[in-house]
């Protein structure tokens, strides 16, 4: 098993303390820190958000995976051209206002930050001036990735859609929705980019989003 | 005409229910004295701290109070330390507590409904209220055994509870809250979920069922199909809050007989802003429709009568009163039964 297959093999177990020096190993053998990213952590990570929209795998599986790419990131990013780990651009993500779930939201912001991108987690319920605020502050944001898990926060989903919507920076910036009640007809109606039922999912459109 | 808790009664044991169960017309669902000494929280009230040190916040225009888990407000700062930080609070209370429940009990007439006392949260919210849902979902993985110890000591508090609830108040029915799953998951697999839950609950449910609790109502208003084998050794009679997304007519005809299904109607497809009369007795009609009334009880899928959104639980109960009239011919007069319970 190379270097590279067995930093993989660690973060798919979720073996947060062990991926470290597995990657510094991997380094130290002269393994490419871009191959250890993309082919060590990255790849796998897609591999375990399929496990789990198979039903293979479940949620505390995949958070421990995620974890232990976010340690190996660690011990990789100072050897890692500035901007490489979150080379696919900035996602700011939230849940509405009003809303307190935050699972799904943490699930989706850890697959998202696992395929490439750089995560800004604004937390729960978050206001429709807050998302604006932030992206005024982070004026390089890719996507915008709001939940809602209550049938009575998609207003609110819907409202903070809208202002996005009205924004100066709409052209600038895909949107995309999910969560329990949402659906793919809700996402068109109010407007938004893109809909994803799970996180494994919702990785893949954000990447399609950013390609399109 | 059977009474409310007689249909039921025949639903559960696959007798001759003379109509569908109309959600929770059976099931009074009453309190015990901790619930008073760390209270459901009100809408509107925000960070409330309660008797296990776990905040809360109930935001108006919501279902239910959700834990707040700031890292300042987390209970459990290291799990290996759990001990440190989760004190589980005393379950003393004065004789004349018990005596003012014990009478709301006895002014329920047993021939109508069940007396069901109401338990909320179960072990595994009370996990992920303590040490913060992503965090308590990686500690099954990372810290199985701090984990175990952890749900050991929840059980045995909840043990303790129930010795005092049985003793006290003598309830029919446990209706107990534990939610195992989002739409169409469970948060872990039943595998893992064996491991940590099914003992602990055997021994909590089996308790119950041991000292005069004839019905196990446990609500988790999820999937949760893989688990119901699970559910069944347990000791669960009745799973409330079962989704859509379970296939109900398939668990009906897997499991039948040793478990029954109470809900179908979930919140999302009649719950929300604008909803009508006439999408609340579509989708009743679709539900029984495909479900029958054998183990089957329709049902709102939260845990507790009522809805988020006010009507929406009495619209549900006409529809079915209307189906009832239609399918069964039986007028269910409001005199035959208890009031209507609206809880949220």
């Amino acid at each position: 098993m190379s270097k590279i297959d067995e930093v993989a093999a660690l973060v798919e177990k979720g073996k947060a303390k062990l991926v470290g020096a597995a990657v510094q190993a991997a380094l130290d053998e002269g393994a490419d820190p871009v191959t250890i990213l993309n082919e060590g952590m990255i790849k796998t990570m897609g591999i375990v958000g399929d496990k789990f929209k198979n039903g293979e795998i479940f949620v505390p599986e995949m958070l421990v995976a995620a974890r232990a790419m976010k340690k190996g990131v660690e011990v990789l990013k100072p050897h890692l051209a500035s901007g490489s780990t979150g080379a696919l651009g900035k996602v700011i993500i939230a849940t509405v206002a009003g809303d307190l779930h935050d699972i799904g939201k943490n699930l989706v912001a850890m697959m998202i930050e696992s395929a490439g991108f750089e995560v800004i987690d604004l937390g729960v319920d978050v206001s429709a001036a807050k998302v604006l605020e932030a992206y005024k502050e982070n004026p390089d944001t890719k996507i915008i990735a709001l939940s809602a898990l209550l049938t009575t926060t998609m207003p609110a989903l819907k409202d903070t859609v809208a202002a996005i919507n009205e924004s100066e920076f709409r052209d600038k910036v895909k949107v995309m929705v999910g969560g329990a009640p949402i659906t793919q007809e809700f996402a068109d109606e109010i407007g938004a980019d893109g809909y994803s039922d799970d996180a494994a999912s919702a990785a893949s459109l954000a990447k399609k989003l950013v390609a399109a | 005409m059977l009474t409310p808790k007689q249909n039921m009664l025949e639903v559960i044991r696959g007798g001759n229910p003379d109509r569908f169960v109309n959600q929770y017309e059976a099931v009074q669902l009453l309190f015990h004295p901790f619930m008073f000494s760390s209270p459901l929280l009100q809408p509107g009230q925000e960070n409330v701290v309660n008797a296990w040190g776990v905040t809360n916040t109930f935001p108006k225009g919501v279902p239910g109070a959700f834990p707040v888990h700031t890292p300042d407000k987390i209970v459990v700062k290291d799990i290996e330390d759990w001990r440190e930080y989760v004190h589980a609070p005393s379950l003393k209370f004065p004789q004349e507590q018990w005596d003012m429940l014990k009478a709301q009990y006895d002014a329920v007439d047993g021939e109508q409904a069940f007396k069901a006392v109401f338990v909320a949260p179960g072990l595994f919210e009370q996990t992920h209220h303590l040490c913060e849902i992503t965090n308590a979902l990686m500690y099954y993985i990372t810290n199985e055994d701090e984990m175990h110890d952890l749900v050991k000591y929840l059980t045995e508090w909840e043990l303790e509870l129930a010795e005092g609830i049985c003793s006290h108040l003598h309830p029919d029915t446990l209706f107990h809250h534990d939610d195992w799953g989002g739409l169409d998951s469970t948060f872990m697999s039943p595998a893992m979920f064996d491991e940590f839950f099914l003992e602990p609950y055997k021994q909590i449910y089996g308790y119950y069922h041991s000292h005069g609790v004839d019905l196990v109502i446990h609500h988790s208003d999820s999937y949760a199909a893989t688990l119901v084998p699970s559910m069944i050794e347990m000791g669960i009679d009745v799973w409330q809050g079962c989704m859509e997304t379970n296939n109900i007519p398939e668990l009906i005809k897997k499991y039948g007989g040793k478990i029954s299904f109470m809900g179908g109607i979930e919140n999302r497809a009649v719950d929300f802003e604008g909803w009508t009369d006439e999408n609340c007795e579509a989708v009743v009609r679709r539900v029984c429709e495909e479900c029958g009334n054998k183990y089957f009880i329709p049902c709102i899928a939260q845990g507790g009568p009522g809805s988020v959104y006010p009507g929406v639980y009495m619209s549900i109960a006409n529809a079915i009163d209307k189906l009832n009239e239609e399918k069964y011919g039986i007028k269910v007069a409001e005199s035959t039964r208890l009031p209507w319970q609206i809880m949220f």
